[in-house]
């Protein structure tokens, strides 16, 4: 076993971890910490990958940004009674089921791929450094970038329409 | 393209004209202007194009422009002219930010027009994506109603799950074909048809399946339809839909068409089950808002079979489809918008208080309904040609066709309670004439698809 | 140290050691302190001492009210701009090779999304007081 496979089993286990502790910690605050943690093990396998823009953007957007808006909103809510409803037996055993046949799927789909695909073309490994990821984005993939700030710019809408206090206007007849 | 980057100003200039206006009646006129332009540049793009012109592609392969979606896109913009002059008014009555809906409404018209003319599975990403969160904020506008912020935080949250299912197929996709191009994107060689690329295409189906509410995946449209802003619903109903499943039949008949024995199978159990429920629980509804949030849902079972269909009928017949159901349904939600009770019992004695608003309701139902001479009757008789011509699903033809029957039901109980029975149906306020002008257009358009649809398919 | 020169030349996971280390070394500095701390110091454990201390005076009201919804719109105006600051970073490092094209590409990003601030702005979202 070479350093990279070491470093891999462990982030693979933080990751796994952090992630099962997002699910069954029963204060929402938790979960938030323990999503942080699996941010920042994902952010190391991306290093890893040698993808090291998605790991800084990772950590900057979502483990950073998005975080603090997840806190926000527990905020917002209501966290003095600790009534979280029990799920009906019945509910979790379907959601197990379901759970588990997407498992199987993804699974099988994996499989038959290493199985007949020529692996795919790992690429140089420089693919996704800033510098590489940069000319792609700004050259080939110039088009969904443009179009992306329509998303924004409606985003930006929706943050005044739902969260902005109504003002007064007069109304039509 | 041309379309694209004239929505995506256009909808700029409506955003910033809540800041330059606060009269409602002066936003309402801006917008219908600007739609009107936007159709010039809709009809300007069809005209530049030649009929039987290939295609052409654009960014790298990343749009392809057929005179098909040119086509498809003015038709679109046409309907949602419609819509906003026969319910401006209702849409300015829903809050204060009236400038931002109508802002809303043209980014959702760029996201239709990238559905039409995608040839990359990421802009298909981006374009699902635009259609989407405006519609999330559309359904929870009306802030003081527990309703609608319940609708749009359903919505929202089932979409970001089937966002996060689209993704994941088109990743499949991706990792075993090697493209996201879809002209590049063979499935010829038997190598990339493999579990892998299957999975993506279960996966993109569920994804599909949920923006056009078909069953399994249609849980959230009757909670959303009737508690999102009537206006908004009317929006989402049509024109959003529309384009979602014209986005579905595209990549379903070119790119997987080759493939289709692999997915016909679930794809037809879906129809089944979309059409049986739909039309099942629109029967038991109370409410006629709910009952035309169900019968949305049964009217995708129908749309469904052109995409089963897989041949140049089902492709005109999306289209006559498309805009048969979204003029009739727009229409519909119009009337809806005029009473003050939206159950069966608000429409009794219609007739005799509003001839006119109860005689145009009657062709939009009858619309719905599919009875010959309207509009909805050329559009279930296209697709289920379609249907016919593929050859394997006579049985499914039939089943829609029993379904067909059902659904005559609950259309005809609103007929019924506007003409037979007695009562007092509350309006808003009294019709005026330009009202009645428009529903008299709308009515006049849902009969003219029926007697020359091919008016509707003539420049393909 | 001489292989951390040498990965220092090409960028590979590598380039990432020091950064892994200081890590490493802040959490565990922390970590260290903190169990240190509880276990190495005198506890006593009584119902005083474990009381929430406020100054001194008695504990008033509940401190889990729900805080007020303008936090929320800074903090998701925020989210939004800081993913535009995102796309800046792949540009500045291909500045000069991508030429006018992508500048004018940018350029036309950072106006839809100058036209959305000034949106905001006039819009009166970041004003706090009503």
């Amino acid at each position: 076993m070479d350093i990279q496979q070491i470093l891999f089993i462990v982030l693979s286990a933080i990751a796994i971890g952090c992630a099962l502790g997002v699910v069954f910690s029963r204060n929402p605050i938790n979960s938030v910490l323990f999503l942080i943690l699996t941010f920042f093990a994902i952010s190391g396998h991306y290093i890893l990958l040698n993808a090291q823009f998605l790991a800084v953007v990772n950590i900057i957007v979502y483990a950073g940004a998005i975080m603090v808006l997840f806190l926000f909103v527990i905020m917002l809510m209501n966290l003095n009674s600790d009534t979280e409803p029990q799920k009906n037996w019945l509910v979790q055993l379907a959601g197990a089921i379901s759970g588990g046949i997407l498992f199987l799927v993804l699974l099988s789909a994996l499989v038959s791929a290493t199985k007949t695909l020529p692996v795919m073309e790992q690429g140089s490994n420089d693919l996704g450094l800033i510098k590489n990821l940069g000319k792609t984005l700004f050259r080939d993939y110039v088009l969904p970038f443009e179009i992306s700030s329509v998303l924004f710019l409606s985003a930006m809408i929706g943050a005044i329409v739902i969260g902005k206090k109504e003002d007064k206007f007069e109304d039509v007849h | 393209m041309k379309a694209i980057i004239a929505a995506t100003i256009l909808g700029v200039i409506m955003m910033f004209s809540s800041i330059l206006m606060k009269d409602k009646k002066a936003i309402i006129t801006i917008a219908a202007l600007l739609l009107a332009v936007l159709l010039g540049v809709n009809i300007w793009d069809v005209m530049a194009t030649k009929k039987g012109s290939n295609f052409t592609f654009l960014f790298n392969n990343m749009i392809l422009i057929s005179r098909e979606g040119l086509w498809f896109n003015m038709l679109m913009t046409g309907c949602t002219f419609l819509y906003v002059l026969l319910s401006g008014k209702d849409i300015a009555r829903v809050g204060t930010h009236t400038a931002e809906y109508f802002a809303l409404i043209f980014f959702i018209l760029t996201g239709v027009y990238l559905l039409s003319s995608y040839n990359n599975l990421l802009i298909l990403f981006i374009g699902i994506e635009i259609l989407s969160i405006p519609q999330y904020i559309l359904a929870g506008s009306d802030k003081k109603n527990l309703k609608s912020s319940e609708a749009a935080l359903k919505y929202f949250l089932m979409g970001a799950f089937t966002t996060g299912i689209l993704m994941m197929g088109v990743t499949l996709l991706y990792g075993s074909t090697g493209t996201f191009e879809l002209t590049r994107m063979d499935f010829i060689h038997q190598s990339s048809v493999n579990g892998m690329s299957l999975a993506g295409i279960i996966f993109l189906i569920i994804a599909f399946g949920f923006k056009v509410s078909a069953a399994p995946m249609h849980t959230w449209t009757p909670d959303v339809y009737d508690g999102a802003p009537t206006p908004f619903t009317a929006f989402m109903a049509t024109i959003v839909k529309s384009a979602a499943f014209y986005a579905f039949i595209r990549l379903f008949q070119n790119t997987f068409g080759g493939i289709s024995n692999h997915w016909t199978i679930v794809l037809s159990i879906i129809t089944a089950l979309t059409l049986f429920i739909g039309n099942l629980t629109a029967v038991f509804q109370q409410s006629v808002k709910r009952m035309l949030a169900y019968s949305s849902i049964a009217q995708a079972g129908f749309m469904l079979f052109a995409i089963l269909s897989n041949n140049a009928v089902a492709s005109q017949g999306i289209i006559i489809y498309a805009v048969a159901y979204s003029v009739a349904t727009i229409g519909m939600f119009a009337v809806l918008m005029k009473l003050k009770d939206y159950t069966y019992d608000g429409f009794n004695g219609l007739a005799k208080k509003e001839p006119v608003l109860a005689f145009v309701t009657t062709i939009f139902l009858l619309s719905l309904a599919g009875i010959p001479l309207t509009g909805g009757f050329m559009a279930k008789y296209f697709v289920l040609q379609a249907a016919i011509m593929q050859g394997q699903l006579f049985w499914l033809v039939i089943f829609a066709l029993l379904m067909a029957a059902i659904s005559a039901y609950y259309y005809f109980r609103v007929i019924i309670a506007m003409y037979f029975k007695q009562g007092n149906p509350e309006l808003h306020e009294p019709l005026s004439s330009g009202d009645k002008f428009m529903l008299a257009l709308t009515c006049v358009l849902v009969v003219l698809i029926g007697i020359a649809p091919q008016l509707f398919l003539a420049s393909i | 140290m001489n292989f951390l020169l040498l990965a220092a030349e090409q960028n590979t996971p590598f380039n990432y050691l020091p950064i892994a280390l200081q890590l490493l070394i802040a959490v565990g500095f922390v970590g260290i302190m903190m169990g240190a701390t509880h276990l190495l110091g005198p506890k006593r454990r009584t119902k005083d001492k474990l009381i929430n201390f406020e100054s001194g005076i008695p504990s008033v009201g509940n401190a889990r009210q729900p805080m007020s919804v303008k936090y929320f719109l800074v903090a998701i105006l925020f989210v939004l701009f800081d993913v535009e600051v995102i796309f800046f970073y792949p540009y500045a490092v291909n500045f000069r090779e991508l030429g006018q094209e992508g500048f004018l590409a940018v350029l036309m990003f950072v106006g839809f999304f100058l036209c959305g601030f000034i949106y905001i702005l006039k819009k009166g979202a970041l004003k706090w007081e009503d």
